[in-house]
């Protein structure tokens, strides 16, 4: 008799632990601890034996002695490596179409939110390589690209629910050979698109913030006349002069792609001059030969570790540039602008090591709290603190390693990668295929 | 005497013509009456006068002046109403019917693109063999617009009667349709999220011409708004008097329908619905058009199992679609889309096979459009008043074999007659081999395309890995299409534009390493 009830209760607390775990509302009171393992803080030093909890979305406490709270699931991980989730601070993952609007040389109106979606697998295998949060940007085939979007990879959950909602609005500028029209040609019967060189890419920056203060200097004569009780008609609202004004309002953070040297210090001029600001610099292959102007100007810069050559204007990157970029105070951060690299961002941080002599922090810095600071979602991402987003993932061995791989992701809480759970995931996948195609054969035989 | 009989024969024939040309007074009796809005009727009488449904019912007079069709073993419908199609619009006709419109943000200069001003019921050409083949079928009224341009015009209710179409409209403007199609390279908008920004922009200006017109109208001493037919056509469907039809077949489109739709307060419709069976919860007041155009089987039994499941899962699961809605209480109509008269009767019927009720599926080619459309008071039953939209059947309608024996549209009788129909489809469905120049040597990439209303869907295989095809449409005669190319463990789309001729197809595709020319035939 006594047997049996215990046997119920455990029936039932596995039904309601079930029943938590299906129901997102009740998940903010769900906790978890991982427990016994090495926590890569990134910005408090490394906890040998240590605990993090996980309360709801967010990490409740982090240490050497957390206790564990009564009820929390338990996650042993003794032998294991906490780490915070990876952010990518360039890529083009999760875009439904083309990921440039290339028909103008300013297409600022674009928003990249608006063509997002959950049905691309990349994001999935990012997951699986520790990356939970990326910077998703328009392509580089204009002067002014479109509107980029701080996304986490939320795989199952609908596209709405990736979007970090209150994360900055960013924009994607580009300047040297792509927005060149040079380098492509125009389909029959459509004429070459201007800008032809890089000066036309520099007058197109420049003329467009020119025309967003003519833009808001109209608005700001229609309030006033409006404001005088004058039947006036209001000025046309233009999508793409309000990106523009918003930018120069600082709403709006600008990412621009830019490789040399000279092309960076021609857009800190025009930004001077028409009253913006960069935000950082993308791939920014010679940025060690501007490493100190940039860090006066305090632009961030997110680079490739290892890729050069594959371009005239890519023959002078260096793998020293990460380092030299570091120690001369520029926020530095490695992003893949790729859905293979964007899998383990891990190896080219670890890299920094090799090339140059990063510290290990350093280079852990590289892909978490450096990318998180150019996102400006530093308060959020970026490091395993109290308060912070529960956005973990457990590694077999430090993810600086090669060797090492991720067994489980957390996002804000949730597990939306776990290797076991993977495994489970492909028997069922093949099942339910069997069984479609069972069911299609019986039709096509009936 | 001799001479005398064939004489009376012909007066008689001449007779009888004359009658099937005019609306004129009739009983139809003896058959099972499927009015739709009522419980079916056996041995029941339709009476038809002057265009117009007089009465229904069992034991009704039958007045003295009606012509008596005893229909006994038959089976009497209201007329079938096809509520998504281009019909009337083949591609020159689109190309001929552009708006030189001022406007870019509706359309690009010189381009011959429909716009928001255009008029479908203004434009339609409808040939006589296509009319035939849909009332071959049972199919009295369509809703057309075009199938081209991102906004495709003003669809038209059209009866299809004799006479001219004008004389057939029974609603026009009926809805505004769209789709998320890009132009071509260079020319804004050449991506989706291009398209989406267009969309929000037209809808702002057409706010804004709104509030110009106004502010002109208390205050002319300021320079004056220039006209826009374009958006002052927009100017109903922002007062949500209009429906807006976006065409979406994806999940994640009809949200991005959604989306603009809640952004400026649109009375959404959507047509194609392709994935509608993933979020019946995400349709509640959202009307769809479900295209029973249903995803092609390949016919080859390795391609069929080594598609990734998430194809696997549309083809098969596709056609659950309607039986889903209905349990989820969203309304639908069920719609070619494109697809040929001879497929709409068999699609529907695959529908049912996949669980919906045979009730639900008449009442998704009848009355349900009716009401999505606003002309349940004229159409979609067999109820005193409406117009005499009547079909006899030999069997019930979704049986196989069954066949349409009579017709009546707007009261005057027609019979069945066997006609080729045209199919635009044909020149793009079927499977192509591509090969693509490209400095590093030739691709081969093979897709099997569907033409569905002018959007085309399909699958890709080859050196470039698999998968879906996406933004495809088809204006004769150019083709475009991407696909999600892999190298390694990158992605990257190639864009393909073409131009098909009998079987045939060259142009050139656009990729992430530059733009190369391809060629490809239809394999048999």
């Amino acid at each position: 008799m006594k047997n049996k009830n215990i046997l119920l209760r455990v029936a039932c607390a596995i039904a309601l632990a079930l029943a938590l775990a299906a129901n997102g509302v009740q998940a903010q009171e769900r906790v978890t601890a991982i427990t016994n393992a090495k926590v890569l803080t990134v910005t408090n030093g490394v906890i040998e034996r240590g605990t993090v909890v996980i309360r709801g979305s967010k990490i409740a406490a982090v240490g050497a002695d957390v206790a564990v709270p009564a009820g929390a699931n338990v996650i042993d991980g003794a032998g294991k490596f906490v780490f915070p989730g990876i952010i990518d601070s360039h890529s083009h993952s999760a875009i439904e179409g083309s990921v440039n609007e290339i028909s103008l040389p300013n297409t600022g109106m674009v928003r990249v939110a608006d063509a997002m979606t959950a049905d691309d697998i990349s994001p999935y295998r990012q997951l699986a390589g520790g990356t939970t949060t990326a910077l998703l940007l328009h392509g580089s085939a204009n002067a002014i690209g479109g509107q980029s979007q701080i996304a986490k990879w939320k795989v199952g959950r609908p596209i709405s629910e990736w979007i970090v909602a209150d994360a900055p609005r960013t924009i994607k500028f580009a300047l040297g050979e792509n927005p060149k029209s040079a380098n492509f040609r125009p389909p029959a019967g459509v004429e070459r698109q201007y800008p032809a060189t890089r000066m036309g890419v520099e007058e197109v920056i420049r003329k467009s913030f020119i025309d967003a203060h003519d833009y808001l200097a109209r608005w700001d004569e229609y309030e006033a006349r409006r404001k005088r009780g004058e039947q006036v008609i209001p000025p046309r609202r233009d999508l793409l002069m309000e990106t523009m004004a918003d930018i120069l309002r600082r709403r709006i953070d600008v990412h621009s792609h830019a490789y040399r040297a000279d092309e960076m210090l021609m857009l800190m001029d025009v930004a001077r001059e028409t009253g913006f600001k960069v935000t950082a610099f993308q791939h920014v292959l010679e940025g060690y030969k501007v490493a100190r102007e940039m860090a006066v100007e305090r632009i961030a810069g997110g680079t490739f570790i290892d890729w050069w050559g594959y371009k005239a204007e890519a023959y002078d990157a260096i793998p020293y540039n990460v380092a030299l970029m570091v120690r001369n105070g520029v926020l530095t951060s490695v992003n893949s602008d790729s859905d293979e690299l964007a899998r383990h961002l891990n190896h080219d941080a670890a890299k920094a090591m090799k090339y140059g002599g990063l510290t290990e922090e350093e280079a852990m810095r590289l892909c978490t709290i450096n990318p998180a600071k150019q996102l400006k979602l530093d308060h959020r991402i970026g490091s395993i603190e109290a308060g912070k987003d529960a956005d973990l993932v457990i590694w077999t061995g430090h993810p600086l390693s090669s060797y090492s791989r991720v067994e489980t992701t957390f996002i804000e809480g949730e597990i939306y990668f776990d290797r076991a759970r993977d495994l489970e995931m492909r028997k069922q996948l093949a099942k339910e295929k069997a069984e479609l195609l069972a069911k299609e054969q019986k039709r096509r035989t009936e | 005497m001799k001479l005398g009989r064939p004489i009376v024969l012909l007066l008689i024939l001449a007779a009888s013509t004359a009658k099937g040309d005019a609306p004129d007074v009739w009983a139809i009796t003896n058959g099972t009456v499927h009015s739709v809005s009522g419980p079916e009727i056996r041995g029941g009488i339709v009476v038809v006068r002057d265009g117009l449904i007089e009465a229904v019912g069992a034991k009704i007079p039958i007045p003295p002046d009606a012509t008596v069709i005893d229909v006994a073993g038959a089976h009497v419908y209201p007329g079938l109403i096809d509520a998504y199609t281009s019909l009337g619009f083949a591609g020159d006709e689109v190309d001929r019917a552009g708006v030189t419109s001022g406007a870019r943000a509706t359309s690009p200069a010189g381009s011959s693109e429909p716009t928001a001003a255009f008029l479908a019921a203004e434009r339609i050409a409808i040939k006589d063999d296509d009319a035939d083949a849909r009332r071959n079928i049972g199919v009295t009224t369509i809703v057309a617009a075009p199938a081209a341009g991102i906004f495709a015009g003003q669809s038209v209710v059209l009866n299809l009667g004799t006479g001219p179409a004008a004389a057939n409209v029974v609603r026009s403007p009926a809805a505004m349709n769209a789709g998320f199609r890009t132009r071509p390279t260079w020319t804004f908008p050449d991506s989706l999220m291009g398209v989406v920004a267009h969309f929000r922009q037209t809808f702002l200006d057409a706010q804004h011409h709104a509030a110009a017109r106004a502010a002109y109208e208390r205050n002319s001493a300021q320079p004056r708004p220039a006209i826009n037919a374009d958006l002052d056509a927009l100017q109903p469907v922002l007062r949500r008097e209009m429906p807006m039809v976006f065409e979406a077949q994806s999940a994640e489109m009809i949200r991005r329908a959604q989306a603009i739709a809640r952004e400026f307060n649109l009375r959404l419709i959507i047509a194609g619905g392709r994935q509608a069976w993933r979020m019946p919860q995400e349709l509640r007041d959202v009307p769809v058009l479900v295209s029973v155009n249903w995803p092609k089987t390949p016919s080859d039994r390795e391609d069929r199992e080594e598609q990734p499941i998430r194809v696997i899962r549309d083809r098969v699961l596709g056609p659950t679609t309607p039986s889903v809605l209905a349990k989820n209480g969203v309304p639908f109509a069920l719609v070619t889309a494109g697809a040929s008269a001879s497929d709409f009767i068999p699609g529907i019927r695959k529908a049912i096979e996949n669980g919906l009720s045979a009730d639900d599926a008449l009442r998704a080619i009848t009355l349900a459009p009716a009401r999505i459309f606003g002309v349940d008071r004229q159409l979609g039953s067999l109820e005193r008043g409406k117009i005499a939209n009547v079909i006899v059947t030999d069997k019930p309608i979704f049986d196989k074999g069954a066949k349409v024996t009579r017709i009546f549209v707007d009261g005057r009788q027609s019979r069945p007659r066997p006609v080729e129909e045209t199919k635009e489809s044909s020149a793009v469905d079927g499977t192509w081999n591509l090969t693509v120049l490209s400095p590093q040597g030739n691709v081969a990439v093979t897709v099997t395309l569907r033409l569905e209303s002018g959007h085309v869907s399909g699958t890709f295989s080859g050196d470039r890995g698999s998968g879906e095809i996406t933004g495809g449409f088809y204006s004769h005669p150019t083709l475009q299409f991407t696909i999600a190319a892999q190298m390694d463990a990158e992605t990257h789309d190639w864009v393909f534009r073409g131009t098909v001729s009998d079987d045939t197809i060259a142009g050139t595709v656009s990729t992430n390493l530059g733009s190369f020319q391809f060629t490809g035939g239809k394999s048999e």
